[in-house]
């Protein structure tokens, strides 16, 4: 059981934050090339394109976000939740390291609720495949900070749930897209807006790693942002669908800042609201460290000295 | 009343005739009746074999198992449980053996199919059936958390490089051997056994064409979803909301088996180093599966049997195929009207068939032996055709009539499927009669015996010739030849039961007259002392009914050396147990489950019930040992953390961590709103009366534990539940009900006997001979100890509905002689000649057939088909000198006025 804490937690790192901002050098998705009307355009350039501004992340950023929980159910044709969903808020300040910017060092703390106020999160991720990615976790409660190792870190690819929501760390992975095949089914319209509806079907070897044995993406042909996808388990059910909303032009990259995972077969759902996002902001190294976890006072301080950065 | 009697009887005489007239019309009506019934049943049979098949879907024990299912996910996994032949899991090459198995499994998409074998025990070996796996746990991926000053280290317990060094093996036998928790889960104390858990997604797969209500062209987000622009998201809830619950897939017997055979093909790899005991759904089905395969062959042998004695012993095959056309319609109808009126078939549809086959070969029996005796007498073919319905065709309503009563008493039953199965076999009962009264004649008429053409002898009857020609020696040659053919191709069980067959068929075939003659001599000289033998017998029988224990127990049901009950020993003695049930515990109150004095009840719960119930149970497991856990490791893995920690706050940090990871986890032991948990209690296989103290008992110590969080908690429930909890259950309930149709089945059966016969005395007289088969299985079960599992218990009916149906044959035919003759003496000589040869064939076709059931490996059919064999015999016995001897006694008329009550049978017949 702990094995698997310990693999969600170094998972965990790569994760958050999840921020945006365009890479230098790069274009607008909406002078990006449009495919010719009468074909259908490449499904591998598209979905890479729609996960270079996903992994599109800053050097430093803060947000704030916030993970609702609930048991879902539909009323008068709105898919709503059938119970006072459970709400976990987070922040996470990031930023990346190394001469080409590839390691990573991130710190989450929980704010809500009330029992888990304070618990925290210290990543370290390097690029070198060779050096051991580093966790920290801190228990307010405890009031200790724990070093986190996995003897192998080459094993439990399981996919992991987030702070126990339906979203899971399989869900949040970027890359691999040469592990699938990718086909663009048709062109059409989702939530108002123009679509390409692509599929990904994972190779033999990605198989073996993902629950999902088909995935239907609806990307936005203008912003280049999904919209909606479809997941179906290796026997073509229907088991998972997200649904994005709320797509906002954030420092110039288009993203979803709420989205919302269903589980078809369990019918709960989670939603991830990114409340807060902001890039670009100076994050000194110091607020990196395990001193973050356990000095509450320096951390009210740090968060501080970062809010007034972007009010 | 006797003279709606004479009047039936009058009418089945006639009817022959009418039937013979309307020649084309019939024979048409059937085969466009049957084409159609044959197509509904090939393309509308909707067959349940689902393990839960037995209750109605509705019924609360059913939605609890879906809900757990929702929650918990499938409770479906295989533990294969291994032995190491060297002796010690730990050795280096049990390990690599393992550690390569766990792999396989785990990676079995790597494997190439080339290597294995393309089938196993008949059935073909599909290694897509293996994407059922869902997660593979062994002692090569077991991992065990270590605390090494600020760090928390989590180690694999066996490294995936095995060390090079014996010493460093010899450290990791004895870590693992000190942690309590992996001991009797992962490996045996004496680490001589060990443990792969194979985890499915068995009836977790939601029904084919399913689409989800979000689906819905119409349906999009609450428009909560898109948090205002202030940075503060509440989504709204609506409690009325319509929660559109996934329906799952019922999971067959096949699909269990097909599973089980394609991981068999995978562990078989390893036999040199492993010998294997699975235990678990699969395995269990798998077994299953092996049986209905060993029935369908003893299936065939009984038909074979049916044949070969209705060939013998009428010397003719029409006497042979005519009955199979009669039972093959009814059977045919029987299931298109079942389909046609949208009933799901369940596994009950064998039993009714099973029915419909002794009902309709008893009924054909009947007819073609007064037919047949009839022709030998000299009468000509149309007119013994008329006479022999005019014989048997009351007694056959009357049978007809008493067993479909019998099985519809069983629609009182609670049980779905039990229901079904009344309904149905009362149908085939009444179709194999319809067919016997209105198919027969014609068929008869199609070709029968002496039919212009076929007047020489029959392949029986000149190998009759034949035999009786040779010298006395030279037959016992050919008998000893026989007998050692027999042992030598059947082994020695089977070989001496197919010998006996040979040797009564022979007996009866030679000197079943002869026997016939004698017996009312026999009966007349000593009918006191022939009462007191059956008396004594009835007595035994009601005092060992009173004795049989209505118990079932899993393992049991299996012969003793079979795999699968070893294999449920081996777990039994050497792991955590074969079964499982769960304490549930809602607290009703949101979040009550982080409450340490709850944690502190549940953690007291778990201790008592281990040290008082350590016979049963042998380990628990609940939200309160991964708290403990979690503590210690947390703080420094200082053991006496191990405890439940004193705030909530902590809790529920702790909590946070588990809940990160794997909410699954979570959520298998504890609700997402954190009020209701569940404690799983692993205990060893026993019988399902043993556990009637256990629950008792559990709770006991579940009020001792909670007493005190009343007042807190006034709305807190716990319970024990689970499916040992359910088939306990339904182990009540099949009792329950069969008991309650058994009595209404007597019931009904008296009263339809006291109406036919006329009289309070003739159907009490006609009753008791009954009553002695009927209680005979039970009795002999009461007497020697043998449980009555909830299987024999369902079986019972139809062998009484069977054993039975003689007795009513010979007290009709007796009561409408007594109204022809006027005389006892003559109307009981014409009856045991009459009907006595009927009943005796009738006797030998199911009662040697259903005895061949007694050498499956399932001990609920193996009993069934003995002790109903024996009660068929015992019913012929009834019919030949009980009911002789009590007539002979009690001299009754049945309302016949001025009756001679003069025995005449004091001499023995030359």
């Amino acid at each position: 059981m702990i094995a698997r804490i310990f693999a969600l937690l170094v998972l965990a790192a790569a994760v958050f934050p999840v921020s945006a901002q365009l890479p230098d050098g790069e274009q607008l998705p909406e002078e990006t090339q449009i495919p010719d009307e009468t074909q259908l355009p490449d499904g591998l350039e598209i979905m890479r394109q729609v996960e270079e501004y996903q992994r599109a992340t800053s050097d430093s950023a803060f947000n704030r976000m916030q993970l609702s929980t609930c048991r879902f159910g539909i009323s008068e044709n709105r898919i709503t939740c059938a119970e006072r969903p459970r709400v976990k808020a987070l922040e996470s300040v990031g930023k990346n390291y190394g001469p080409e910017g590839l390691d990573s060092r991130s710190v989450t703390i929980v704010l809500e609720p009330a029992d888990e106020r304070g618990i925290g999160l210290l990543s370290y991720v390097y690029d070198d495949a060779a050096r051991q990615n580093e966790s920290w976790i801190y228990l307010s409660a405890l009031g200790r900070v724990k070093r986190i190792a996995s003897g192998n870190s080459d094993e439990e690819s399981e996919a992991a749930s987030l702070f126990g929501s339906e979203f899971t760390t399989e869900d949040m992975d970027t890359g691999k897209l040469e592990q699938y095949e990718i086909n663009v089914l048709e062109e059409t319209v989702e939530g108002g807006r123009e679509v390409w509806v692509i599929e990904l079907i994972p190779n033999e070897e990605r198989a073996r790693e993902t629950r999902y044995g088909r995935i239907v993406n609806y990307i936005d042909k203008e912003r280049y942002v999904g919209l909606r996808s479809d997941m179906y388990d290796h026997y073509g059910n229907a088991v998972k669908r997200m649904l994005a909303s709320r797509v906002e032009l954030i420092d110039d990259v288009w993203m979803a800042r709420s989205a919302t995972m269903m589980n078809l077969v369990t019918n709960r759902l989670s939603n991830m609201a990114i409340l807060e996002i902001y890039t670009g902001i100076d994050v000194e190294d110091e607020v990196l460290t395990q001193r973050t976890l356990t000095d509450a006072a320096f951390r009210e301080t740090q968060l501080q000295s970062i809010r007034s950065q972007v009010e | 009343m006797d003279n709606l009697l004479l009047g039936l009887s009058e009418f089945f005489e006639r009817l022959p005739n009418r039937v013979l007239g309307a020649r084309n019309f019939v024979l048409t009506g059937v085969v466009v009746i049957t084409v159609l019934m044959l197509y509904g049943a090939i393309t509308r049979t909707e067959l349940d074999l689902s393990t839960d098949a037995y209750l109605d879907q509705t019924d609360p024990a059913i939605e609890a198992l879906d809900e757990y299912r929702r929650q918990f996910g499938s409770d479906d996994s295989v533990l294969l449980i291994y032995r190491a032949l060297d002796g010690d899991v730990f050795s280096r090459e049990s390990l690599t053996a393992v550690q390569q198995l766990t792999d396989d499994l785990r990676n079995w998409q790597d494997l190439d199919p080339a290597d294995y074998p393309s089938e196993i025990s008949g059935v073909a070996v599909d290694f897509n059936e293996l994407n059922h796996i869902r997660r593979v746990q062994s002692v090569a991926n077991v991992r065990f958390q270590r605390n090494e000053g600020d760090t928390l280290l989590s180690l694999r317990l066996v490294p995936a490089e095995l060390p090079e060094s014996e010493e460093e093996l010899t450290l990791i036998k004895t870590r693992a051997l000190a942690r309590d928790d992996l001991v009797g889960m992962m490996y045996s104390a004496n680490a001589e056994y060990g443990m792969i858990m194979i985890q499915t997604d068995f009836g977790m797969q939601p029904v084919e064409n399913y689409t989800p209500a979000v689906d819905s062209p119409d349906v999009a987000l609450d428009a909560s979803f898109d948090f205002s622009a202030d940075g503060f998201l509440e989504l709204d809830f609506d409690e009325q909301a319509e929660i559109a619950e996934v329906d799952f897939e019922p999971v067959d017997v096949f699909s269990y088996t097909t599973f089980h055979v394609a991981s068999t093909a995978l562990w078989e790899k390893y036999d040199d180093q492993l010998d294997y005991y699975p235990v678990g759904t699969p395995p269990t089905m798998g077994f299953m599966q092996g049986v209905l395969d060993q029935l369908a062959v003893l299936g065939v042998l009984m038909v074979l049997i049916f044949v070969i004695l209705l060939w013998i012993l009428f010397r003719s095959f029409s006497a042979v195929l005519w009955p199979i056309v009669t039972i093959a319609l009814s059977v045919a109808w029987t299931w298109g009207v079942t389909v046609w009126l949208g009933i799901t078939v369940s596994t009950f549809i064998s039993l009714t068939v099973l029915l419909v086959f002794a009902v309709g070969i008893a009924d054909c029996v009947h007819v073609m032996n007064a037919y047949f005796s009839y022709r030998r007498e000299g009468e000509e073919h149309y007119r013994a055709i008329s006479r022999s319905f005019g014989r048997t065709g009351l007694a056959l309503l009357v049978t007809t009539l008493t067993t479909s009563a019998g099985v519809l008493a069983l629609t009182t039953s609670e049980l779905l499927p039990m229901q079904v199965f009344g309904f149905m076999s009362a149908a085939g009962v009444m179709l194999a009669f319809f067919f016997t009264v209105i198919l027969l004649p014609i068929l008869l008429d199609i070709w029968h015996p002496g039919f212009p053409g076929h007047e020489k002898l029959s392949i029986p009857d000149r190998l009759a010739r034949i035999w009786n020609g040779l010298r006395r020696n030279r037959k016992i040659t050919l008998v000893v030849i026989f007998a050692v053919l027999l042992y030598v191709s059947f082994g020695f069980a089977l070989g001496a039961y197919i010998l006996f067959i040979s040797m009564l068929t022979y007996a009866v075939v030679n000197w079943h007259q002869q026997i016939l003659r004698v017996v009312p001599y026999i009966v007349a000289r000593r009918p006191w002392q022939i009462l007191t033998v059956f008396a004594g017998i009835f007595g035994l029988c009601v005092y060992g009914a009173t004795r049989v224990e209505i118990d079932t127990n899993i393992s049991e049901l299996v012969k003793e050396d079979h795999p699968l009950r070893r294999a449920y020993e081996v777990v039994d003695e050497n792991m955590a147990g074969s079964q499982s049930m769960v304490i549930v515990i809602d607290t009703n109150v949101d979040e009550g489950m982080l409450d340490p004095p709850i944690l502190q009840a549940v953690d007291d719960l778990q201790g008592r019930i281990l040290e008082t119930q350590s016979e049963h149970l042998t380990r628990t497991h609940s939200l309160v040992n991964v708290v403990k856990d979690i503590n210690e490791v947390m703080n420094d893995g200082d053991p006496a953390f191990y405890r439940v920690p004193e705030t909530r706050q902590m809790v529920s940090q702790l909590l946070y961590l588990f809940n990160s990871a794997n909410p699954e986890d979570r959520r298998a032991l504890v609700s997402d709103d954190y009020s209701k948990a569940q404690v799983t209690l692993n205990i060893r296989n026993s019988s399902t009366n043993e556990y009637q103290g256990f629950f008792d008992e559990i709770g006991e110590e579940i009020d001792a534990s909670f007493a005190h969080l009343r007042d807190d908690y006034p709305d807190l429930e716990v319970t024990l539940t689970g499916s040992m909890a359910l088939l306990w259950r339904m182990s009540d309930e099949i009792s329950k009900s069969q008991v309650e149709s058994f009595a209404i089945a007597l019931a009904v059966i008296s009263v339809m006997l006291i109406v036919t016969l006329g009289s309070l005395q003739g159907g009490l007289i006609a009753m008791i001979p009954n009553l002695i088969p009927a209680f005979l299985g039970f009795g002999l079960m009461g007497l020697f100890g043998i449980p009555l599992d909830t299987d024999t218990l369902l079986i019972a009916p139809v062998i009484i509905g069977i054993a039975v149906d003689d007795t009513i044959h010979f007290m009709t035919h007796y009561r409408v002689q007594l109204i022809k003759t006027g005389s006892i003496s003559e109307s009981l000589r014409l009856t045991i000649r009459h009907v006595g040869q009927a009943v005796m064939f009738t006797t030998m076709v199911l009662g040697l057939g259903f005895m061949l059931l007694s050498f499956s490996d399932y001990l609920g059919m193996a009993r069934m088909g003995f002790f109903g064999s024996l009660a068929i015999i015992m019913a012929l016995a009834c019919d030949l000198f009980l009911i002789p001897a009590m007539i002979m006694i009690f001299k009754p008329t049945f309302g016949v006025k001025n009756a001679d009550k003069r025995i005449s049978f004091t001499e023995s017949p030359a």
